[in-house]
């Protein structure tokens, strides 16, 4: 098995690229007649398919891993229980999953990298839902104590009532490019000839 | 003997160019049924043939190997060596003996699944469709199988690739059934809610002369899939659907007719109950994964309906009013719903209240303009389509001796006799 292009995503960081490389690697090897499940990183594809949000896929992947690979490989488990903590959208449940586990090596990177991404995430979701949360509950979506969850939202310019444990959300204003290509206005021209012939 | 050593000798002596290969089909055509006379004794002269160069001459020989029942140690061999057929065939050439082609790509299927091992047959058998299909808009008969091994094997995303291209050409029927009924359940295993019910939508809609268990099983889970994604099910379909499945679907699914009934009056305690009471049917027609989920999208029902009467409300009326046991509960639903883009609201924790919005999309941005572009540009593709087999039919001679036949019957002025153009 060629792991060359997986390992070049994981040194490079690329880790939304890794769930796609594993799925054709695996479904190439498989073709292929070899055994590979004994050799093949279930760990790293399971994450993968996690940093990407895909927790559809996260979970035909698990159920299609044999059970004994599932017993000798304790980082498997680990894995597929933030899989399972997403799945269930218990948001501080999959921060003690993460932290629940020695990750080795090759994981701890990528496990790392998902771990802030999904503050992000969170973040952008407590943003659009919420107009005040209580400072207990925003550390427990930040995956944060509840000191450094205040100070990371003050930065993002909330403001914190220190008589209720209330934080005001600051929306922020989204701004986008509004430039529009020139050639639209050719295929407006198009549309129009289209519906007059 | 002789004759196949000699077929050998021909195969790859006629193997390069296009008129060499249509003289060698003939042969081969020939020489098919000695082939499957020997079939036992076939296997040791493929060594002497390579399938990226002799392909046509390598499929007549597989086809005949394997065309008797096989154990699971020749199922090993013969997956491995069809495997490497596929990846390395020339397109042109197995296209000459589409029929063939299939017939090896099915057992292919059975070999894996005898095997056990569904994984091993994904990749090929998209290999195999891309090769047999003159364009993206044939559906082939091997696109059910593919998807069929992807539902197996669980690689519900591979599966995906294929259902986002649009069909115009079918061979048979039933290729076209089982596609988007497998394809509604990989799109349901992705939670592609939409997308299932178009491709469920189009089998219970299908033309049928008689009534087809693929269609019933696919109204089931219409019927569950429409449940959760629009909140809502009509027992009536459309007008084209064909009279059989309007007469008879519904007396077919009747516990899910039911189901759906009890969904429409809004009480999730007693949709509970209904679904308690009847198990064990939708159990054993391996519904009941989707069943549940009918369950729970009541609550999200509930609390959009809410939507349309309040602009604010407290968390405690709305875990009342859609009978969830606390308001914390019912802030952790409007948050999931407010995470999938199901509804547009804000929580103020402080008062304990959610404030309702309108939907911000204004219709102005870049994207939206990209979206709605690609989306006239596939409807104005779609209506040149219409316009041209709408034409092809009008100049079709069984279809103007019927017509013409009619025409007796009327009046010869009702009769316009140039087909008018359909305008879209």
């Amino acid at each position: 098995m060629d792991f060359s292009v997986l390992n070049g995503a994981l040194a490079s960081k690329s880790f939304d690229r890794i769930a796609d490389i594993c799925d054709n690697l695996m479904l190439q090897v498989a073709a292929e007649g070899v055994a590979f499940q004994d050799e093949w990183p279930f760990a790293i594809h399971l994450l993968g398919h996690i940093y990407v949000d895909d927790i559809n896929s996260a979970r035909f992947l698990w159920k299609s891993i044999p059970a004994a690979i599932k017993e000798s490989q304790p980082e498997l488990v680990a894995a597929w229980k933030i899989g399972q903590k997403l799945w269930t959208r218990d948001h501080a449940g999959v921060y003690d999953a993460i932290r629940g586990f020695d990750w080795s090596q090759e994981t701890q990177v990528l496990v790392a990298s998902f771990s802030e991404l999904y503050t992000k995430r969170m973040f952008g979701l407590l943003l659009s839902a919420y107009s005040t949360i209580s400072i207990q509950d925003a550390a427990q979506f930040l995956g944060m104590s509840e000191d450094d969850a205040t100070n990371y939202v003050l930065r993002q310019g909330w403001t914190v009532d220190p008589a209720s444990q209330m934080l005001t959300v600051k929306k922020q204003a989204i701004v986008r490019e509004q430039k529009l290509d020139p050639g639209k206005l050719q295929c407006l021209t198009e549309y129009v000839f289209h519906l007059e012939h | 003997m002789n004759s196949v050593e000699g077929l050998v000798t021909q195969i790859q002596g006629l193997s390069s160019t296009a008129s060499d290969v249509s003289v060698l089909q003939n042969l081969l055509k020939q020489a098919d049924e000695s082939l499957h006379a020997e079939s036992t004794r076939l296997l040791p002269f493929l060594d002497q043939l390579d399938p990226s160069k002799h392909s046509l001459g390598y499929l007549y020989f597989i086809e005949a190997c394997t065309a008797g029942p096989v154990t699971k140690e020749q199922a090993s061999t013969f997956a491995l060596i069809i495997a490497r057929l596929i990846s390395s065939c020339v397109a042109d050439q197995i296209r000459l003996a589409p029929d063939k082609f299939i017939s090896v790509c099915k057992r292919f299927k059975d070999q894996v699944l005898l095997l056990e091992e569904p994984l091993r047959g994904v990749a090929p058998m998209l290999t195999a469709i891309r090769k047999l299909q003159s364009s993206t808009e044939h559906l082939t008969a091997l696109h059910p199988e593919f998807l069929l091994l992807c539902l197996l094997a669980k690689c519900y995303k591979t599966g995906l690739s294929i259902l986002e291209e649009d069909i115009f050409e079918v061979d048979q029927p039933r290729d076209l059934f089982l596609y988007c009924y497998y394809g509604g359940m990989i799109c349901v295993g992705q939670k592609r809610f939409q997308k299932a019910l178009e491709l469920l939508h189009n089998v219970v809609t299908a033309p049928m002369s008689t009534i087809n268990a693929i269609a019933v099983e696919a109204y089931k889970k219409y019927i569950l899939v429409s449940l959760i994604h629009h909140g809502q099910f009509s027992t009536s379909l459309p007008k084209y659907a064909a009279s059989v499945a309007q007469r008879n679907l519904k007396n077919l699914c009747q516990p899910y007719v039911e189901l759906a009934n009890s969904y429409n009056n809004g009480k999730v305690a007693d949709l509970e109950t209904y679904v308690q009471a009847n198990e064990e049917k939708f159990e054993s027609d391996n519904n009941l994964g989707l069943v549940k989920q009918v369950i729970s999208s009541m609550y999200k029902r509930n609390i959009q309906r809410l939507t349309q009467t309040y602009l604010t409300l407290s968390l405690h009326d709305i875990a009342s009013t859609v009978q969830l046991n606390s308001p914390k509960e019912a802030e952790m639903h409007v948050l999931q719903m407010i995470q999938d883009g199901e509804i547009y609201a804000t929580i103020n924790q402080k008062d304990g209240m959610v404030r309702f919005l309108e939907d911000p999309e204004q219709y102005k941005t870049c994207d939206m303009i990209e979206r709605i572009d690609s989306s006239i540009q596939r409807l104005m593709t779609l209506s040149k389509k219409l316009t041209s087999m709408d034409e092809l039919m009008s100049c079709d001679p069984l279809y103007l001796a019927k017509a013409g036949r009619e025409r007796q019957r009327l009046d010869f002025d009702d009769f316009d006799t140039v087909p008018q153009r359909y305008n879209m």
